[in-house]
């Protein structure tokens, strides 16, 4: 979340798309119905209608995968009727930049940017360069009428947007369509805010990160970036998920979003010149130009203190990406199906449910020499080896299984969607000999640090050389108890010797007092700059609990602690003109005094826009303003609408080119019979979608295992409409079969009203829904809707398209 | 034995006290559930759950040897004559010392009367009484109407049962006999049931 | 004391059910097996496992559709069918709050209540006895909100002063179910739709036969016995028994 949970009652309309936030958060509904009672208007829209629909002032329908068609029509209804935020859009985004008069779009080139290479099936993105001058500043037009600027181009690219052809792809009504763009484009008022709640219904995609951009333009004309009750809003699909993407749970990122470093870096000079992104612009602060502090701290903390300068602090010891390299989840299941992959830890996670493509991902784990599960309960992944279908006598995978104690039997920090680490404490004691995942990552380290010791094997260092100061070490040199305390600090950042910074005389083994005063030259440590003052020398602020208010607009300043440097809206000097006075008066998020700013920490605490030595407000992104025209993107500068891998329809209605130019094809690529899809295809003419319930977590582990929340949604259900039940001859209660080209369950059909066939392209189409919280290893539960959904991807992060595919349904004969 | 006349055998008397006893069971244990302030008489019978099941087969009991009961005596019971009338004008002469001669058969018209409020009473409490069996089988309308009657017949019942008791003992000395041994004084019938003394004097 | 009510706030509701489990988890109430029978709704109806539940009703508004849920469960009515029709004093019992409680000790299974109640709400447990909602009573004595309350993330549910909600909900503009019926409910709804639609009646009442019974049959009986005892008794001491003179009889010997 750009903004955070509380923020969300200072909005004046909130779209809730991609996301079932009175389902799957139901706690933010607490602030929504707040903002409700205060005269906001909630719109809903969803493939089917939702607890979150239920609640809404307005519900549009559209089909899964066509986001990005219907808030293409919003962006050109907003610009067409110029409800877009002028003044905010020229000063903090790059919507008066001036863009290569090479630059094609897909209206000239059927469905393509210009540079895009087939075979390679990426772009070279030479075109979509700004226009620099001399100095290597972007060209800009502030009058936003040269019709190379981006806010013109913008108008061109979705012109083609019209409600006619929006409401011919999604299947919304016209009327609908029109409602909606109305409702949220009148927050484009200054003093007016829009937010968005999204989830996994956005970004499990091919498109999804489009998706997300699509809405960050709109909320960027809108000027609702920064402001108290916008932003952009992803609702994190567990507790400390944005803890742990914070502390790289990703593949391509290292603690603090510092990019994982590639092969062909070959030392840390080489990482910081390649990762560090720099600016001609005197204007930018182009704060990402701090990174060698940041990776040189986080190596500092990664290992051994006595590697110096010289032995790069211990950068050689870090995993390197070979060129090319994927490893992504998608990726990591596929080269473990092939047999690349030997090992494996499951770590509070159960991908035989919740991969994408289940049912590869079952028969890969099969492949495997090894696998250690740690988990509250038993899981699909762990007894995979007895799953349904599986001949267990054939399956040579050794399977460990850790007993994990629960959130609530442990001491530590949880970071929720808005960006808030909060401590928690220890409620009781871990069951039987379930452990903290801290103290068996602690065995396992003295464990294998032991017999890299003792046997030598290949590269030892990454592991011996590691720095594991976490407790009082005994006779036998470990750790016996290890104290989280002490992770924490570390995370932190400690000053590793003497030293004079800004003024302040610091020694060794002080806390860092905030990522400003991270050093480059190994002086300080830091597990992740991005934390750096959760833990300082007035305490773990983490553990704060003060309710006071003083800015009224609900920050909250002193509960918890919240990155960056307790910001707790980012980009929040978007939320102010080049005086440094708030768009909106009432809902204050900063403003300058004359000397100082007041209200919320600021982004960078230069002076207002207007004032000489400034910087501009976006101080992450080198050009210093938002990006409306986002080159960065794999598919686009712009978001286009391409149809999902399975799609209903035959071709795209926008263009020839029917899907996301960008991705990685499996099926095509490798022609793994499990990676089959089936397009327009009369075997599987339906559009499904997988969801969570509000009674059940995840892949339902837990939650299957806690007889009160089975008894509420005992099993696998498929929801349909009224009409496709008629014409399968199904009724509510049926057992039913859905399959997909990958797989099939079983499943109690609901037929509900909530589900209503699309008209799309003149022809009706039907829309069906599973939940994916259940497995077979729950008596009479069913199986995961993760057996039917296809191994795509997403082109930029590979998060795996389970939100829109194909497939049939059946009465179980 | 002459100075005594046969009122009833053997079968009457038992079915008569079959009826009495359950119904003097039938009271005890339905008072508790008839108000709290009785609540404690379930004790008798070992508790509340122990009580409503006494309560429950005793009212089989009961209603079974009532509507036997009637049938034995129906063909002289449900029969009133010119003497009935008067009698019933007179209120059976209860209301003077002075004794009034109203000639009556076997039984006198409040004993008539008495055996169909006695049948009728029966009836009500025994249908309502299946209805409420399970308090959960009927609809609650039913039910309720159902409980109220059956508490409204239960208290008719015992008002009948007080004058009843009252005017077969010592209300009318004598009476108690023909039930307890089956005979009573020739003298007594004479005074009380004079058609019914000369017709079985006769014999 | 003040008397207390739940306010239930059905536009607020978001069906998340955490008051079911809630209500569960601190009254130490089983799961029970269930199936889906195409509907989210879990467990179909009160059991003795399951004090309050979220009905789910789906129905058609214009074009467009409605999806409400109400929460249901005992609604703890200040004239309770189930209290009036318990004949055992303190087995169902208005705690000082108002609210309708039990105790199982003094419960004689006589099942009455499941039949007194207009809301259908009390159930038989495996040992016979009455359960349902009780506003968790051990946790108000004590100061604390009842689970489902506590559980409540929208505030849909809520419980305080009678008074004092009515009158907050008056001030909001928000008509009220269950202010006046039975004496005053001690679950009040504020509904987004007819009462019907929720399945609830519209005007709750008890059947005028258990007044009748319990007011009028019942003290003219208790009254009736000890009238016809006095009568008799008056009777005896002032007419007199109808004594027959036993020198009469025309067979007497004496001496009997």
């Amino acid at each position: 979340m750009t903004n955070h949970w509380i923020d969300i009652r200072n909005s004046d309309v909130i779209l809730i798309m991609g996301s079932n936030a009175a389902e799957n958060h139901p706690i933010s509904f607490k602030y929504v119905l707040e903002a409700m009672d205060k005269g906001a208007k909630l719109i809903s829209v969803d493939p089917r209608f939702t607890r979150t629909s239920s609640k809404a002032d307005l519900y549009a329908p559209l089909r899964s995968g066509t986001d990005i068609a219907f808030l293409g029509g919003m962006i050109k209804y907003i610009i067409e009727n110029k409800l877009y935020h002028a003044e905010y859009m020229r000063l903090h985004t790059n919507s008066t930049f001036l863009v290569s008069p090479d630059f094609k779009m897909p209206g000239e080139l059927d469905g393509l940017f210009s540079g895009y290479d087939a075979k390679k099936r990426a772009y070279d993105k030479t075109s979509w360069n700004f226009q620099r001058d001399a100095k290597g500043v972007p060209k800009s037009d502030l009058s936003m009428s040269d019709p190379n600027c981006v806010l013109q181009l913008l108008k061109k690219h979705f012109s083609r947007y019209d409600l006619d052809t929006v409401s011919d792809i999604t299947g919304t009504p016209k009327e609908k369509l029109a409602e909606v763009y109305k409702i949220y484009g009148s927050s484009g008022q200054a003093g007016k805010a829009a937010t968005i709640m999204y989830a996994m219904g956005w970004t499990q995609h091919t498109v999804g990160t489009q998706n997300i951009r699509t809405m960050a333009i709109i909320q960027l004309l809108l000027g609702n970036i920064g402001i108290a009750g916008g932003g952009v809003n992803a609702l994190r699909g567990e507790s400390n998920v944005q803890g742990s993407t914070d502390h790289c749970l990703l593949f391509h990122i290292l603690p603090g979003y510092l990019p994982t470093p590639k092969a062909s870096w070959n030392d840390l000079a080489k990482y910081i010149e390649k990762s560090t992104p720099t600016t001609s612009d005197p204007m930018s602060a182009n704060w990402w130009g701090n990174r060698g502090k940041y990776i040189t701290s986080l190596l500092r903390a990664h290992f051994d203190t006595k590697l110096s300068a010289g032995d790069g602090f211990g950068y050689d010891l870090l995993p390197k990406l070979d060129a090319g390299q994927n490893a992504s989840w998608l990726m990591i299941f596929d080269r473990m199906f092939r047999g690349d992959i030997k090992g494996f830890f499951a770590w509070g996670q159960n991908p035989a449910c919740s991969g994408s493509n289940a049912g590869k991902v079952r028969k890969a784990l099969g492949k495997l020499d090894w696998l250690v599960t740690a988990n509250l309960f038993d899981n699909e992944t762990a007894s995979f080896w007895k799953g349904p279908g599986v001949d267990s006598a054939s399956i040579d995978t050794e399977v460990f299984f850790l007993p994990a104690a629960a959130s609530f039997e442990k001491e530590g920090s949880i970071t929720n969607s808005g960006r808030w680490a909060q401590w928690r404490y220890q409620a009781t004691k871990p069951l039987g000999n379930s452990r903290h995942d801290s103290e068996m990552m602690n065995e396992l380290y003295f464990r294998v640090a032991e017999l890299y010791k003792k046997e030598g094997g290949a590269f030892p260092d990454a592991i011996t050389k590691l720095s594991w100061n976490y407790g009082f070490k005994g006779i036998d040199g470990k750790i016996q108890h290890l104290d989280i305390h002490a992770v924490a600090k570390e995370i932190n950042g400690y000053f590793l010797e003497d030293k004079v910074v800004k003024g302040k005389q610091f020694k060794k083994g002080d806390l860092v007092p905030s990522f400003a005063y991270l050093q480059d030259d190994g002086s300080t440590n830091s597990g992740n700059w991005l934390y750096c003052q959760s833990y300082n020398g007035k305490g773990n602020n983490m553990a704060r609990r003060s309710q006071n208010d003083p800015s009224g607009v609900g920050l909250y300043p002193e509960w918890s602690w919240c990155w960056p440097v307790n910001r707790r809206i980012l980009y929040n000097r978007a939320s102010v003109d080049e005086t440094g006075t708030p768009w909106d008066k009432n809902h204050p998020v900063i403003w300058w005094s004359g000397s100082g700013w007041k209200g919320d920490v600021p982004d960078g605490g230069w002076k207002p826009l207007n004032q000489a030595g400034t910087r501009k407000s976006f101080i992450m992104l080198p050009d210093g303003v938002a990006s409306i025209f986002g080159a960065k993107m794999k598919e686009g500068p712009f978001p286009e609408h391409y149809e999902p891998l399975e799609s209903p329809i035959e071709k795209n209605p926008m263009s020839g080119t029917r899907i996301n130019p960008a991705i990685k094809r499996f099926y095509e690529d490798g022609g793994l019979e499990e990676d089959a899809f089936h397009t327009n295809d009369q075997r599987y003419p339906f559009v499904a979608t997988t969801y969570r319930v509000t009674e059940h977590w995840q892949t339902g582990v837990m939650t299957r295992n806690t007889p009160w929340l089975l008894e509420m949604q005992p099993s696998m259900f498929v929801e349909l409409s009224p009409e496709l039940a008629q014409e399968k001859g199904i009724k509510g209660g049926d057992m039913v079969k859905v399959s997909s080209g990958r797989g099939e369950v079983e499943a109690v059909a609901i037929v509900t009203k909530r589900f209503r066939p699309f008209k799309v392209q003149g022809k009706t189409v039907h829309q069906v829904g599973l939940p994916w919280c259940y497995g077979w290893s729950t008596p009479n539960a069913g199986d995961s809707a993760n057996l039917l959904t296809p191994t795509i991807g997403d082109a930029n992060t590979m998060i795996p398209e389970t939100k829109a595919f194909q497939v049939n349904i059946e009465k179980r004969g | 034995m002459a100075n005594y006349v046969d009122r009833f055998n053997a079968a009457d008397r038992i079915l008569h006290w079959i009826v009495a006893i359950s119904f003097f069971l039938l009271m005890l244990s339905g008072l508790g559930l008839f108000a709290h302030t009785f609540f404690g008489y379930f004790d008798l019978f070992g508790g509340p759950q122990q009580g409503i099941m006494v309560h429950k087969w005793a009212g089989v009991v009961f209603f079974v040897s009532s509507v036997l009961l009637f049938l034995r005596h129906v063909g002289e019971t449900c029969r009133f004559d010119a003497d009935d009338r008067q009698w019933i004008a007179k209120l059976g002469g209860y209301l003077s010392r002075k004794h009034q001669d109203i000639p009556q058969g076997k039984f006198n018209a409040g004993q008539k009367l008495y055996s169909i409020f006695a049948i009728l009473a029966a009836l009500v409490l025994g249908v309502t009484g299946l209805v409420i069996w399970d308090p959960t089988a009927y609809s609650r309308e039913l039910t309720q109407f159902s409980l109220m009657l059956h508490g409204l017949f239960f208290t008719l019942s015992m008002v009948g049962m007080v004058v009843h008791v009252y005017l077969a003992t010592i209300g009318n000395p004598g009476t108690l006999d023909g039930m307890l041994y089956g005979q009573v004084r020739k003298r007594w019938a004479k005074k009380h049931a004079s058609k019914w003394y000369r017709k079985v004097a006769k014999d | 004391m003040k008397r207390k009510s739940f306010l239930i706030d059905t536009t607020l509701c978001t069906a998340c059910r955490s008051c079911q489990v809630a209500c569960k988890q601190w009254n130490k109430l089983d799961a029970e097996a269930t199936v889906n029978r195409g509907s989210y709704e879990n467990p179909p109806d009160l059991t003795p496992q399951l004090y309050n539940q979220i009905q789910f009703i789906e129905q058609d508004k214009g074009d467009d559709l409605q999806w409400l849920f109400i929460n249901r469960r005992c609604m703890h009515c200040a004239d309770a069918g189930c209290v009036k029709v318990c004949p055992s004093a303190g087995a169902l019992y208005h705690t000082k709050e108002g609210m309708v409680a039990f105790n199982q000790d003094k419960c004689i299974e006589c099942h009455y209540c499941v039949n007194g109640c207009p809301f259908d709400v009390p159930r038989y447990d495996a040992r016979q006895k009455v359960t349902k909602c009780h506003a968790c009573s051990d946790r108000v004595q004590n100061g604390l909100a009842p689970a489902c309350v506590k559980a409540c993330p929208t505030q849909a549910l809520k419980f305080g002063d009678r008074d004092q909600l009515i009158a907050e909900a008056r001030a909001a503009g928000k008509k009220l179910y269950g202010e006046n019926d039975l004496g005053g409910l001690g679950v009040l709804y504020v509904l987004d739709d007819q009462p019907g639609t929720y399945r609830l009646p519209k005007n709750p009442a008890i059947p005028a036969s258990i007044f009748f019974w319990k007011d009028v049959v019942k003290p003219l009986g208790i009254l009736g016995f000890w009238g016809a005892v006095g009568v008799a008794a008056l009777h005896y001491v002032t007419v007199g028994p109808q004594k027959f003179d036993e020198s009469d009889d025309p067979q007497h010997k004496g001496g009997e």
